[in-house]
């Protein structure tokens, strides 16, 4: 039975290519249990607070004083997530970026692309096949967070998500999604149009590196470990004209910064006063920056030149 | 004289402004096993590289089983097979992984079944669920064979097939070519710089020098002409420039 498209075959036979890898195997691994860690600090915090709030109340209470709100009831649910755009920036972006790459060079690696080139195929099924391939990966690592943390909040007790909490639950695991997806187009361009292996791998996770420690340090003043607490990278920036222009310019490139103006406003924990320096707002930085990968990846893919059986060939 | 399965008309490329290949004109009856001689550089795997639609020429064209390279490349990739001068694979999968994955890309309808076929026609069933990264080049040429053989091309372009092969191997990949040859009726193209393999393999040779063909014309005329098939040696040599002849040396 050959019912599949060439596309869908070179998707499907890549993907399972992919997974064989340990590499990509580990990372997505640590991925799914840092979500899953993620999910259990956001929960053990807040249900921490809530504990020696109930102690306190029930202190001031016998001792006939009065009793301030809970602090817990004042703060979203969504916030227990809080942790998991750190892990998507850190983690998730570098298994998307490995992903999207090892879907490229395992075939240069390989030496077959001129065993495919010369198959009856039109001249875009190998970029539409690997760019399924990297659809279905993305979509699967976004699920694999979604699924956690929609399983928290069903189970742990006394939390309850309205449902316009919900959506705003799955327009960040949409938008986690399409930071990802960006990652991977990274990847699988340099995999792409690098001619060595490891000049292929470099380029990308440099330029993760820039985006997710540099970039931000140019629009924010943050120092690189603020990148890997998403509360304190939302602080303002200084009041000088360095720090406007530069929010101003590299503001909509520094898709981290994005990302995570994006994820505070979908998870309520923007804090008050502060908002994105970048001209465009986050999401619009973000699918504009998707949609130039997209770009950009199909005509290296298509671009890619068959008869060379591997790297520096 | 049978109608050419492979015509070529000015076929040329160029590299960065150097011409590799320079108007090579030349016809391929159905059923030979063509033997394409010439040193290192000379303008062979080019040849071929276009011939497989793998890369575009800067001028001329080539007609495959009838069909125009550059303007029926769909066409022409159904009727041909590829085997590259080193054979590679997923060394991750097994041979019948690899093969496999290839038949469908081929658009066999029943790819399980043809696999089963080859791997028999070419003895190597017992390679099928071995994985190919601990193969010797020449159980690698085998399967390399097997990948070009599933969709039965009538025309099979082989590059420098025997290199770096043991005697053993080259014996029993020469076996099979003519195996194809002669019970499925493909026409083999054979890159090769092995003038032995022409003489044992081939009915017909041409000589590439410089991009340039400097001779063309079936094995049995070139015996005729100089006695035996060792003389091929001597053909050779006095038709490579000396200065080609140091440099392959070197």
């Amino acid at each position: 039975m050959n019912a599949l498209s060439p596309a869908l075959l070179i998707a499907g036979h890549s993907i399972r290519l992919v997974l064989r890898e340990h590499i990509v195997a580990l990372l997505a691994v640590m991925f799914g249990m840092l979500v899953l860690i993620s999910a259990w600090l956001g929960w053990q915090a807040t249900f921490t607070v809530n504990r020696i709030y109930l102690d306190a109340a029930a202190f001031l209470q016998a001792t006939g004083k009065p009793v301030p709100t809970n602090p817990v009831l004042d703060i979203s649910p969504l916030s227990l997530m809080r942790n998991m755009s750190v892990y998507v920036s850190l983690i998730g972006a570098l298994a998307a970026i490995v992903i999207g790459n090892r879907l490229i060079t395992l075939d240069r690696k390989a030496g077959v692309l001129p065993l495919i080139g010369v198959r009856p195929l039109d001249s875009t099924a190998y970029a539409r096949g690997k760019m399924t391939a990297l659809a279905v990966l993305i979509l699967a690592l976004g699920t694999v967070a979604a699924v956690v943390s929609v399983l928290v909040y069903t189970v742990l007790p006394a939390i309850s998500v309205t449902a316009s909490q919900w959506l705003q639950l799955a327009g960040f695991f949409g938008l986690s999604t399409l930071y990802l997806a960006i990652h991977g187009l990274i990847g699988m361009t340099a995999g792409a149009m690098a001619r060595s292996e490891s000049v292929g791998v470099l380029v990308p996770v440099s330029l993760w590196l820039a985006l997710t420690f540099i970039l931000p340090q140019l629009t924010g003043n943050l120092n690189p470990t603020a990148a890997i607490n998403p509360i304190a990278a939302l602080a303002a920036p200084p009041d000088t004209a360095f720090f406007r222009a530069m929010g101003q310019i590299l503001g909509s490139v520094s898709l981290a910064d994005a990302y995570k103006f994006g994820s505070a406003n979908l998870l309520d924990l923007t804090p008050a006063g502060i908002a994105s320096p970048a001209l465009l707002p986050p999401l619009g930085v973000l699918v504009l920056a998707a949609m130039v990968l997209l770009g950009v990846t199909w005509r290296a893919l298509t671009a890619m030149n068959m008869a060379q059986g591997e790297f520096d060939a | 004289m049978p109608a050419p399965i492979l015509s070529l008309d000015r076929l040329t490329q160029a590299f960065d402004g150097v011409t590799a290949l320079d108007a090579l004109t030349m016809n391929i009856a159905q059923g030979e096993v063509f033997g394409f001689l010439g040193h290192n550089g000379a303008g062979k795997t080019t040849t071929v590289q276009m011939l497989t639609t793998l890369a575009r020429p800067v001028s001329g064209t080539a007609r495959v089983a009838g069909h125009d390279i550059c303007t029926a490349p769909l066409a022409v990739r159904r009727s041909i097979g590829y085997v590259p001068e080193n054979v590679r694979l997923y060394d991750s999968l097994t041979a019948r992984e690899n093969l496999m994955f290839f038949a469908r890309l081929s658009g066999i309808t029943a790819p399980e079944r043809r696999v089963n076929e080859v791997l028999d026609l070419l003895h190597c069933t017992y390679l099928a669920d071995m994985r190919v990264g601990g193969f010797s080049k020449g159980m690698r040429q085998r399967v390399g064979l097997a990948q070009a053989i599933l969709h039965q091309p009538a025309l099979l372009f082989l590059d420098e097939p025997t290199s770096g092969l043991d005697p053993m191997g080259v014996k029993v990949l020469r076996d099979l070519i003519l195996q194809l040859n002669h019970e499925f009726g493909m026409t083999i193209f054979m890159n090769t710089h092995l003038i032995s393999e022409i003489a044992k393999t081939c009915t017909s040779i041409g000589v590439l020098s410089h991009g340039k063909l400097i001779y063309h014309d079936r094995i049995g005329a070139v015996t005729a002409r100089y006695g035996d098939d060792a003389a091929l040696e001597e053909l050779y040599l006095s038709l490579i420039p000396v200065g080609d002849l140091a440099g392959a040396a070197g």
